[in-house]
C-alpha cells in the first residue's frame, strides 16, 4: 500500500473516526483503524464493536492495500504536522509496519493483522429514508439531555426513535427519559419511514452522530433494521447496534388532564430559576415555585446559605399552587425551548408537570416534581 | 449392635395393641447395614432416664466450655463471692468449679442430680426468673456423660458430704471434708458418649472456649472474684471489684479486655422506662476486627444476640472504618416478664417482648454517648505512637529516621524501658492509622491544583460557625505562653503546621497532632447532616414508578418500614403480594439503581431491622460532598485558622474520627515524650 494525502483532509477524517475508538481497550485491535486504499481513495474504519464508522476520502493511491494502525497515535501525529503538508503512507506487508512521511518527519507505526479487525455485518435493512440534517439535529438536541446514565435500566440509556401519529399526522418521534424527566420531540415523518421498527439509539451513537452531522448540510440517509441502524451522509457511514430492550410505554406518563395552565416568558423565567437556585447548596438544588394568579414566586432556602425569593409575572388563572422542582432539571428543559414563552400545565404538587414551547407544539417535556 | 431393636428393654410400651401393626418380625440384625434403617418396624417406648439425660446433654453440654458455664452459673446463683476453676487437658480430663456459696444438704445433693430438680423456681412462674438457671437440667445432663463428684457443705453445717455419679449411675452421699460452699468435679467428660468426644477440638481450643465463657460471666458479675487454672498455669485471676458499680465494671472490663479498652471506655447510662441500659463502650478509635468484643448482658445473663451487633453497627455507622467493629459491654436490665429466656437450653439466646424498643434504646444511647464524647486525649493512639517510635528502624516505619530516638542495642543499655520488642498489633495499627491519610494527601493536592469541581464545592460549604467567628487579635501569630491554655481547650493551642497537612498543638499536658483534612471533613459532614436532619430529605418523584419484585416477607418488611423510608426520601407502596412500587427516591441520590437499593434495603431490614442501608447511602453522598468541600491536605493554614479548627473540633460531636473512621488527631502526653527522651 502506498498513497499520498493532503494533511488537512486526513486530519478531519481522522478526527471523526478516532473518537469512536475507546481510550482503553482490552482487545488491542480495537485501538486501531482499518485503512483501505483503493482506486477510489482511502477508507478509514473504526469500531468499538457496537458502533462502526467508515469514512472515505480522496487520496492519490499509488499501490492499493489494506492495513490497520493505532488510531490515537496516528491522529496525534497528523494533528501536529504543519498545515498544508502532504502525508505519504507506505505499508510494507513483509515488515508489518506503516511508514508515515511528511516533509522531513518520518514515523514507523506498528500494525496489527487486518484479518483481526472486526468489521460489522450490517445485515439487511428493512427501512431506508432520508431526513434533513437540521431535523435530525433538532430531534437529538432536544432529547439527549434526558437520557439516563444509570446502567441498570439499560433501555433508558438512549433515545427511543419511532414512527407514530399525532392528531392524524404521521410523525417521527424521539423520546428520552431518566425516570425523573422526559423529553418527547417530533418531526414530520420522512418518506419511507412509515412502518419502521421502533428503535433505541445508544447514548454513544447519539453523541457521535450529533458531532458528525453538525458539519453537513445535506440530508442524512437512515437505514434501519430491528438490530442495527446506519446513518449515511457525505462520505461518512455510521453503523450502530441498537439497544436491545423495551422502552417503557412513555405515552402513559405524559399527563393529558392537567388543567392548571401557567404561561411565563421563557428567558426571564430561566434566569430567575438559575438565580434562586444559587442559594441551594445541596446537590439536589431544590426550588419551590408558588403560582398565584398573575404572579409566580420562586424560592429556595438552605440552612447554610440562607434563602432566596424572586417574583415573576405569569399568566395563571387557577387556584394557587405550590410545587417543588430540581432546578437543574427545570433549566435543562428551559434551555431546549426556543420560543419566547413557555407553557406549563400542572395538576398538583406531586403529579408530573408538562412543559411546552408556547409557540411550537413539536416538543413536550414532562418533569416530576420534588417534595420540598 | 442391634441390641436395642431386637431385645427391647422390659419397660418398653408396645404399640401392637393400638393398631396391630407389630406384624411379622424381620430376621434379627440384618447384616451390617449401616445408618438408620427406616423399614424396620420399631415400637414406641419410653426411654430410660440415663438415655434421656444423655439426649438432654446433647443440647446443654456441647463442650467443656458449656459445662463450665452451667457450673459457674450455679455457683453465681448460689451467691458465691469467689469462684475458682481448675482445668486439666482443656477441661476434657478434669474440670473443677469451687465456690463459697450457700451449699447443699446431702438430701438436696441426691435430688440435684435428678432431672428437672431445681431450687431456682420457687413459684411456678416461668416469667419471673431471677436466677441464671431454672431448667434443672444441667447437673443430670453433665452427670450422664461424665464422672461427676459433688462435694458441698451448707453454711453452718458441721461437715461436708460428697456424692459421685458416673455416666448417670448415682452413688450414695458420703461424709467428706470441705469448707462451706460447693465443689463440683467433672472428670472424663463425654466418656459415656464417645461420638461427642470425637467432636472435641484440641485442648488449647477448648481452653480458649472455656476462657471466653468465663470472661462473659466475669464481665456480668464484677462483684465476684474468679480464677482459672489449667494444669499448673494460672490463666485468669480476677479480684472481686471494689467501689461502686460503674468503677467495678470498668475495672473488670480493663482486666478482661485490656487496659487500652478501659482507658478508651466511656460510660453508657440510659433509661427508657422500664428498660435500663448501662455499661461502657470504647471510643471508635479503639476497635476490633470482629464483633467478638461486643457483650450484652440481659439481667446479668450473657446473651449472644444479632440484635446487639446490628444496633452497635448502626450507632457507630459513620465513625468506624467499615471493616472494623466496636467494643461494647452493655448491661440491660428490664422486668423479667418482658424477656423470655426459655428459648434455648443453653440460654444464650433470649427473646424480647419488644425487640424494637430494646434496639432503639441501644442505638440512641450509644449515639448519644458517642456524640457527647468530646475531644480528649486518645491514650490508646498515643500509646501506639510511642510503640511506633520505639519500633524505630523497622523498614516500613512511617516516621522519618531523623525523628527516631537513638537506638540502643536491643534490650540493654540506655533505654531499659524498651523491654522486649513487640512488633505486634500496636505498631501495625498505628502504621495503619498513620499511613491511611496518604491517599487523601495525593488526591487532595491534585484536586487543589486543578481547581475544578472540588474547589467550587468548597466555596459553597461554609466553614463551621466556630471558624468564621472573629478571633481574638492576640491569637494572631504570637507565640503564647504555654501555661495559658484554658481548661475548656483540651486540644490546646496551635503552634504550627507541618507539611501543610498536620497541625501541631500544645495542650495542657502534651502534644496534639491533628490531620487537618480529616478533622475539617468531619466538621463539614456534621453540619451537612444537621442541615439534612433539619430540612428533611428531599424526595424526587419518579415519572416511571419502579416495580421491584421481592419475596413476600421482604416486601412486607419494607412496607412496615415505609414510614421510616419516606422520612429518608424513599416513597414505596404495596404492589400486590411480593412486590413494591417505588414512587419517590431521595433527590440526593440522583439517577440511581432503584431496584438494587430496594433489594439491599430488604436484606438490611431482615438483618438489622432498620433501613440502615439507605442511611448509609445518603451518608456516603454527604460524606463525599463533605470531603470535597473541606480543607485539603497541602493547604497552608494561619494560626488563627488552626485554632479555629481546634475550637470547632472541641464542640462538634464525633470529631475524633473522620467520615471514614480514621482518627483526626492523636495526643502524646508530656510524660510519654519525656520517656522517649529518657528523662524518666
Amino acid at each position: 500500500m502506498k498513497l499520498t494525502i493532503e494533511r488537512t483532509a486526513f486530519l478531519k477524517s481522522l478526527g471523526h473516526v478516532q473518537s469512536v475508538v475507546e481510550r482503553r481497550n482490552t482487545i488491542p485491535i480495537l485501538s486501531n483503524l482499518r485503512m483501505d486504499a483503493t482506486d477510489q481513495g482511502l477508507a478509514l474504519n473504526a469500531t468499538d464493536m457496537d458502533l462502526e464508522i467508515v469514512e472515505t476520502l480522496g487520496a492519490e493511491v499509488a499501490t492499493p492495500g489494506l492495513t490497520t494502525a493505532p488510531a490515537h497515535t496516528l491522529y496525534d501525529i497528523v494533528r501536529k504536522l504543519p498545515d498544508g503538508s502532504q502525508v505519504e503512507l507506505t505499508h510494507d506487508a513483509t515488515e508489518g509496519q506503516l511508514v508515515l512521511r511528511a516533509g522531513r518527519s518520518r514515523f514507523r507505526l506498528a500494525c496489527l493483522p487486518v484479518d483481526d479487525f472486526p468489521v460489522m455485518n450490517p445485515g439487511e435493512f428493512s427501512h431506508t429514508f432520508a431526513i434533513p440534517s437540521a431535523d435530525l439535529r433538532s430531534l437529538i438536541d432536544r432529547t439527549r439531555f434526558a437520557i439516563s446514565t444509570e446502567e441498570t435500566r439499560y433501555y433508558l440509556n438512549g433515545i427511543f426513535l419511532h414512527a407514530t401519529e399525532n392528531a392524524g399526522v404521521p410523525v417521527l418521534r424521539a423520546v428520552a427519559t431518566d425516570g425523573h424527566r422526559l423529553a418527547c420531540v417530533e418531526t414530520p415523518l420522512p418518506e419511507g419511514a412509515a412502518g419502521m421498527p421502533a428503535v433505541i439509539l445508544p447514548r454513544k451513537t447519539v453523541g457521535e452522530l450529533r458531532k458528525l452531522i453538525d458539519e453537513t448540510g445535506m440530508a442524512v440517509t437512515v437505514s434501519l433494521s430491528e438490530h442495527k441502524v446506519r446513518f449515511a451522509f457525505d462520505d461518512v457511514r455510521l453503523i450502530s447496534k441498537l439497544i436491545d430492550g423495551k422502552f417503557p410505554d412513555y405515552e402513559r406518563v405524559i399527563p393529558t388532564d392537567n388543567d392548571k395552565v401557567l404561561e411565563v416568558e421563557r428567558q426571564p423565567f430561566a434566569q430567575a430559576v438559575d438565580r434562586v437556585a444559587a442559594i441551594s447548596t445541596e446537590k439536589s438544588r431544590a426550588i419551590k415555585v408558588a403560582a398565584t394568579p398573575g404572579l409566580l414566586t420562586l424560592s429556595a432556602s438552605s440552612p447554610d446559605a440562607g434563602s432566596a425569593l424572586e417574583e415573576i409575572e405569569a399568566k395563571f388563572e387557577a387556584a394557587p399552587l405550590d410545587i417543588g422542582f430540581n432546578a437543574r432539571y427545570l433549566l435543562d428543559i428551559l434551555d431546549q425551548i426556543q420560543g419566547d414563552s413557555v407553557r406549563l400545565t400542572l395538576a398538583d404538587s406531586s403529579s408530573p408537570t408538562v412543559l411546552r414551547d408556547g409557540a411550537d407544539g413539536s416538543a413536550v417535556y414532562v418533569l416530576m416534581p420534588m417534595r420540598v | 449392635m442391634c441390641a436395642l431393636g431386637v431385645n427391647p428393654p422390659r419397660d418398653y410400651v408396645s404399640r401392637s395393641g393400638v393398631a396391630g401393626q407389630e406384624g411379622p418380625r424381620r430376621p434379627p440384625c440384618p447384616l451390617s447395614s449401616p445408618g438408620i434403617r427406616r423399614s424396620f418396624p420399631m415400637t414406641i417406648r419410653l426411654l430410660p432416664p440415663t438415655l434421656v439425660n444423655r439426649i438432654a446433654a446433647g443440647e446443654v453440654v456441647e463442650r467443656p466450655a458449656s459445662v463450665l458455664k452451667e457450673l459457674v452459673e450455679n455457683a453465681i446463683d448460689a451467691g458465691a463471692g469467689r469462684i475458682d476453676v481448675v482445668l486439666a487437658d482443656g477441661g476434657r480430663a478434669r474440670l473443677v468449679v469451687v465456690d463459697d456459696g450457700c451449699g447443699m444438704t446431702p438430701d438436696e445433693m441426691v435430688l440435684a442430680v435428678e432431672r428437672h430438680a431445681t431450687s431456682k423456681l420457687p413459684g411456678d412462674d416461668l416469667l419471673a426468673i431471677h436466677t441464671l438457671g431454672f431448667r434443672g437440667e444441667a447437673l443430670p445432663a453433665i452427670a450422664s456423660v461424665a464422672r461427676l463428684t459433688l462435694t458441698s457443705r451448707p453454711a453452718g453445717a458441721a461437715n461436708a458430704w460428697s456424692l459421685s455419679v458416673e455416666g448417670g449411675a448415682k452413688g450414695t452421699p458420703e461424709p467428706a471434708s470441705h469448707p462451706p460452699g460447693t465443689r463440683i468435679e467433672v472428670r472424663d467428660l463425654f466418656f459415656a458418649t464417645p461420638a461427642r468426644l470425637k467432636f472435641l477440638k484440641a485442648p488449647r481450643t477448648e481452653q480458649g472456649h472455656v476462657v471466653d465463657a468465663l470472661h462473659r460471666l466475669a464481665l456480668a458479675h464484677p462483684g465476684i472474684g474468679f480464677s482459672l487454672t489449667d494444669g499448673d498455669r494460672s490463666v485468669l485471676r480476677l479480684a472481686p471489684a471494689q467501689g461502686d458499680l460503674f468503677s467495678g465494671r470498668l475495672d473488670r472490663l480493663g482486666a478482661i479486655l485490656g487496659r487500652d479498652v478501659a482507658e478508651n471506655a466511656i460510660p453508657v447510662d440510659a433509661e427508657r422506662d422500664p428498660l435500663r441500659l448501662s455499661g461502657a463502650i470504647a471510643l471508635p478509635t479503639c476497635n476490633r476486627a470482629t464483633t467478638a468484643a461486643q457483650y450484652l448482658f440481659v439481667n446479668g445473663r450473657p446473651v449472644r444476640d444479632r440484635l446487639l451487633h446490628g444496633a452497635v453497627r448502626a450507632a457507630y455507622a459513620d465513625v468506624l472504618p467499615h471493616d472494623r467493629h466496636a467494643i461494647v459491654v452493655l448491661y440491660l436490665d428490664l422486668p423479667t416478664d418482658l424477656v423470655d429466656v426459655n428459648v434455648h437450653p443453653a440460654k444464650t439466646e433470649v427473646r424480647f417482648r419488644d425487640a424494637a424498643l430494646v434496639r432503639g434504646l441501644i442505638v440512641s444511647a450509644l449515639r448519644h454517648t458517642l456524640a457527647q464524647a468530646r475531644p480528649q486525649a486518645h491514650p490508646a493512639l498515643g500509646a501506639e505512637v510511642l510503640d511506633a517510635l520505639r519500633a524505630g528502624g523497622a523498614g516500613d516505619d512511617p516516621l522519618p529516621a531523623g525523628t527516631l530516638p537513638p537506638r540502643a542495642p536491643q534490650g540493654t543499655g540506655s533505654l531499659p524501658w524498651h523491654g522486649p520488642r513487640r512488633p505486634g498489633q500496636g505498631a501495625l495499627r498505628f502504621a495503619y492509622a498513620a499511613q491511611a491519610p496518604a491517599p487523601w494527601t495525593g488526591s487532595g493536592a491534585g484536586a487543589g491544583e486543578g481547581g475544578g469541581l472540588a474547589e467550587s464545592g468548597t466555596a459553597r460549604v461554609p466553614l463551621p460557625a466556630g471558624v468564621v467567628e472573629p478571633f481574638p487579635a492576640s491569637a494572631e501569630g504570637l507565640p503564647e505562653d504555654p501555661g495559658d491554655i484554658p481548661d475548656e481547650w483540651p486540644l490546646g493551642r496551635a503552634v504550627g503546621q507541618i507539611h501543610a497537612t498536620y497541625i501541631l498543638a500544645q495542650s495542657r499536658d502534651g502534644l496534639v497532632i491533628v490531620d487537618q483534612h480529616a478533622a475539617h471533613e468531619r466538621l463539614v459532614m456534621e453540619r451537612m447532616n444537621e442541615a439534612l436532619a433539619e430540612g428533611g430529605v428531599r424526595r424526587q418523584g419518579l415519572l416511571l414508578p419502579e416495580v421491584v419484585d421481592l419475596d413476600e416477607p421482604a416486601a412486607q418488611r419494607l412496607l412496615e418500614a415505609a414510614e421510616d423510608l419516606a422520612r429518608l426520601g424513599l416513597g414505596i407502596e404495596a404492589f400486590g403480594p411480593g412486590a413494591v412500587v417505588v414512587r419517590e427516591v431521595p433527590a440526593l441520590l440522583g439517577d440511581t439503581d432503584v431496584k438494587g437499593l430496594v433489594r439491599d434495603l430488604a436484606d438490611g431490614l431482615a438483618e438489622w431491622g432498620t433501613p440502615q442501608i439507605l442511611q448509609d447511602r445518603l451518608g456516603h453522598v454527604v460524606a463525599t460532598m463533605a470531603c470535597h468541600g473541606s480543607v485539603r491536605a497541602g493547604r497552608r493554614l494561619g494560626l488563627a485558622e488552626m485554632n479555629a479548627l481546634l475550637r470547632a473540633m472541641e464542640t462538634t460531636p464525633r470529631s475524633g474520627q473522620c467520615n471514614h473512621g480514621r482518627p483526626t488527631h492523636v495526643t502524646l502526653r508530656l510524660a510519654d515524650i519525656e520517656r522517649l527522651f529518657a528523662r524518666r
